[in-house]
């Protein structure tokens, strides 16, 4: 589609100004079992996404078809859809920022210099290895996928933007099984950089994980000392990621409202947004309405600082959006993580006296309510006495409020892992939380 | 649309190398949402989704690829790319396609694309007005509106090429009560495989809009639900959820196939108790999660899956059906056609019982009762699920007592199968959306009010 010419269809029928999106995604995913390849996937996708202003509304379309055939398509939906809007927010299309920072490092070509069939051969060897290093390993399934994303913004108003990222992920998930029980445990590395894929550390870990578990049951009720393993606490604080959202705020529906420069969690925590980490496809000079993204510690040693804006919430505070307005996401972070802290993981361990290191935590999705924090959560992992781990637990629940667990933490590793929707945060310690098994 | 002569084209060139199976999904749908938030119509938007998917297998092993390109020369491409992937000779298969043609079997009277937006848009308003009017102490209303007509053509080289059009629509309402301490959500998202008349002759907008209110303010005022191990009363309707997630996915050949599954090898076993029958019906007219036609072009069908607590039928596509050596179910689907399809489910329920909802109750002296389910989750090797109570009551003395909140359920699916101890004879679907390899696509999920002797609950408020 030749976006100038909708620009000039779309004033000549009334429309303010306007803003395309434009997406570019190529993916190419593997799959082995049993030693075949069992998944094969190749695509190569384009989005359009077109907002504009009419008569003071926002009015927005979206399609997959990109032909200038359907230029009176996207107008007429965008007049039909800004004609509806009541909301009185005030709408505009962005001008830019004066100066975008450089971020480097999102795109790597070390992905592309190695064959697929080479691929294929190192995941079919990745999942022989996980195989070879314990007989109880019953089942794995390997995977690599990789995808690269390019995005225009062009508005009305001379902004003119553009990225490329890529990034692939390797990985195993692993069924381990003594003949009466039956544990399962994921391991991935995520990077765009190859030559960052340690295979052999994948299939140690995975295996690793899945073959501790075994046997697992559930330890009496009470409270406990918690350690959460990165993976584990990274898994809680994505679905409470919204309390940091302006939006949350002005709707009120966030715990944090009213909050800014009070403690709302435990010295040793501070929560980063971080848009220009390398190797990850979250990172970039600007967002999807164009603004500028910039660093951010949200929570700094305990204190919350503020909360993550786009342009509208940034209008109605009367602030400058933080570069976090993003396509279908609303008001979303970048690259967020609780900051990692120098004890190391055994240590951790070795501290408790008697609690439970949490490996997993399931249902995050539904057992958490980001309005309340309340959460309760079925959970897996190890039972510590003494500092030393007795045996593996399942089938427990873990009950708590968020902010109450921010404001017990005690400490915090130095093992910062991301999750797949670029969510960090290294293990943690926590001065209780109710359990509930035998 | 693509003309025929281009899709065999096109399946001729994946067969050009070693693969004995070609697969052309395309996709053409148009979708419009509208929420509102506060009162106030914040978001409508419309979308038009293209695109086409090609599977090439060979026995069970498949490559797929796709593309928002119609053109032959990229589709061409693309197919000739999958192909090298079975490196060898043609094994020469020839096939015309020639159309299957039935009536849909889920007509729909008002195409919602005939819609004006403004009509739409007033439903959003109608369920707003209802959810706030409902008590003074709902403070905040959220609605969404979504509908779709989702047109498919799906061509293999087993000669099929069909049709299909699915429409939907659905409106889903989520209502926050609150006091000085505290906020509670209710939610209520009824949809159906309609057309616009689902408002007009199926629901009425304004009691499923005061619904999402009343489990809201309920909430509200209840009690942390305690923790322990107790008779768990799941009344009917998206109660089935727990089916669904602690069962459903553990009999989708997905899992079965590969032995990933509890319930692998069990076929003609004990895997419930004899009051359990279970059905994944695709064919119920106009459900939620019901197609003429499954996403590899089959006409849907009905599936006992377990009849009086025997294993009777998995839920089994394609290419899981040959590694299996057993027949497809037809329960090949896919969100579009950027995923290959695999076996999931459609409209899945426990079958009614013999019991009244009172006797259950009454029969019940200490446990939970699970009015309304939230999610869940499910490890399908394990068979652990975890579901959140969105509205529950304490039952004492055979009586439903004090509203708590806050309760998880956690178990493993192929006990609490065996502990279903009491069976309604109420039987209600509900509508959710199924997340799982395939993408999220529409379901339904129902049972009749049941009871499973022992599930531990989990919640803030002490042990029992």
């Amino acid at each position: 589609m030749n976006f100038d010419k909708l620009f000039k269809a779309a004033a000549l029928k009334g429309i303010e100004d306007i803003q395309v999106y434009y997406s570019e995604d190529n993916q190419f995913d593997i799959e082995v079992f049993k030693g075949e390849l069992e998944k094969y996937t190749i695509a190569d996708t384009q989005r359009l996404s077109v907002k504009g202003i009419y008569d003071s509304k926002m009015g927005t379309v979206t399609t997959e078809v990109i032909t200038d055939d359907i230029i009176d398509f996207v107008i007429d939906s965008i007049i039909a859809s800004a004609k509806t809007i009541d909301s009185e927010d005030e709408v505009f299309i962005y001008e830019g920022d004066k100066e975008y920072k450089e971020v480097k490092g999102l795109f790597n070509e070390s992905i592309y210099k190695v064959e697929a069939k080479e691929k294929i051969a190192t995941v079919i060897d990745l999942e022989k290895k996980v195989m070879a290093i314990d007989k109880r390993i019953r089942m794995v399934q390997a995977f690599y996928g990789e995808g690269s994303n390019s995005v225009l913004i062009k508005n009305s108003k001379g902004l003119n933007l553009e990225k490329k990222v890529n990034d692939a992920l390797v990985g195993v998930y692993v069924i381990a099984s003594d003949g009466k029980d039956q544990r399962t445990a994921f391991e991935y590395i995520r990077s765009n950089d190859y030559s960052d894929f340690d295979f052999e550390k994948i299939a140690k870990m995975g295996a690793k994980k899945a073959v501790a578990l075994l046997g697992a049951t559930a330890c009496k009720s009470g409270e406990y000392e918690i350690l959460l393993t990165k993976e584990a606490s990274a898994s809680l604080l994505s679905p409470h990621v919204s309390m940091f959202s302006a939006e949350s705020v002005q709707k009120d529906v966030s715990l944090l409202k009213g909050k800014i420069g009070e403690a709302i969690g435990s010295e040793k925590v501070t929560i980063i947004d971080d848009p220009f980490m390398k190797k990850s496809t979250r990172s970039g000079a600007f967002d999807d309405e164009g603004v500028a993204t910039s660093f951010k510690e949200l929570v700094k040693d305990g204190v919350l600082t503020g909360f993550m804006h786009n342009l509208k919430t940034a209008k109605k505070d009367n602030v400058k959006s933080t570069g976090n307005g993003f396509m279908g996401r609303g008001i979303s972070p970048t690259n967020l993580y609780i900051k990692p802290g120098t004890l190391t993981y055994d240590d951790a361990v070795k501290s408790m006296k008697k609690g439970i290191v949490i490996v997993e935590l399931a249902g995050t999705h539904s057992g958490t309510d980001p309005i309340s924090g309340n959460f309760s959560l079925q959970a897996s992992g190890f039972l510590v006495e003494n500092g030393k781990i007795v045996r593996p637990v399942a089938l427990i629940t873990v009950a708590g409020n968020y902010l109450d667990l921010l404001k017990d933490v005690t400490d915090v590793c130095d093992d910062l892992k991301f999750d797949f929707g670029y969510i960090g945060s290294p293990s943690v310690l926590v001065k209780s939380l109710m359990v509930s098994g035998l | 649309m693509l003309e025929r002569q281009l899709i065999k084209k096109v399946l001729d060139k994946a067969l050009t190398t070693n693969a004995d199976f070609a697969e052309v999904f395309i996709e053409d749908k148009f979708q419009t949402d509208a929420s509102l938030l506060s009162g106030k119509v914040e978001k409508v938007n419309n979308s038009k989704v293209f695109g086409i998917g090609i599977r090439v297998a060979r026995g069970y092993n498949s490559v797929y690829g796709y593309t928002n390109s119609p053109k032959e020369e990229d589709l061409i491409k693309l197919a000739n790319d999958l192909a090298q992937s079975f490196a060898g000779e043609p094994q020469g298969i020839k096939f015309e396609l020639e159309e299957m043609k039935v009536g849909n079997l889920h007509p729909v009277k008002i195409l919602p694309s005939e819609v004006s937006i403004d009509e739409k848009v007033d439903l959003l308003r109608r369920a707003d007005v209802a959810a706030r009017a409902y008590n003074k102490e709902i403070n905040q209303v959220s609605v969404r509106y979504t509908d779709y007509v989702q047109n498919v053509w799906i061509a293999n080289s087993e000669g099929t090429y069909v049709k299909d059009t699915r429409v939907r629509t659905r409106l889903s309402i989520g209502s926050i009560a609150a006091n000085e301490e505290t906020k509670q959500t209710g939610f209520n998202g009824p949809g159906g495989q309609h057309g616009f008349e689902f408002y007009s002759e199926i629901i009425n907008v304004e009691e499923v809009a005061q619904e999402a209110s009343r489990i809201a303010v309920e909430m509200l005022h209840a009690d942390e639900c305690p923790s322990g191990k107790m008779p768990v009363v799941i009344d009917n309707g998206f109660g089935g959820v727990i089916f669904h997630e602690a069962c459903g996915h553990s009999l989708e050949a997905t899992s079965v196939a590969k032995g990933a599954s509890v319930f692998t090898g069990k076929k003609g076993e004990l895997i419930a108790n004899p009051l359990v029958t279970a059905i994944d019906d695709g064919t119920i007219p106009n459900a939620w999660g019901s197609a003429t036609y499954d996403d590899e072009g089959n006409l849907q069908i009905r599936r006992v899956l377990i009849k009086d607590g025997i294993l009777t039928s998995y839920m089994i596509d394609k290419l899981n059906a040959i590694r299996m050596n057993d027949k497809p179910t037809n329960s090949g689907r896919r969100e579009s056609y950027r995923y290959a399809p695999t076996s999931r489910m459609t409209n899945t329920y426990i079958d009614n019982g013999d019991s009244t909802f009172e006797e259950i109750i009454k029969a019940t002296k200490f446990g939970l009762y699970a009015k309304k389910m939230g999610g869940g989750s499910v490890n399908p090797a394990t068979g652990d699920f975890n579901f959140a109570v969105s509205e529950g009551y304490m039952i004492r003395d055979g009586k439903i007592a004090e509203a708590v909140k806050g309760a998880t359920l956690v178990g493993t699916g192929a006990e609490a199968l065996l502990r279903v101890d009491m069976v309604g004879n109420n039987l209600l679907t509900a509508q959710g959306m199924c997340g799982s390899a395939s993408g999220s696509i529409p379901t339904d999920v129902g049972q009749p009010t049941i009871r499973v002797s022992e599930i531990t609950v989990g919640g803030r408020g002490g042990s029992i």
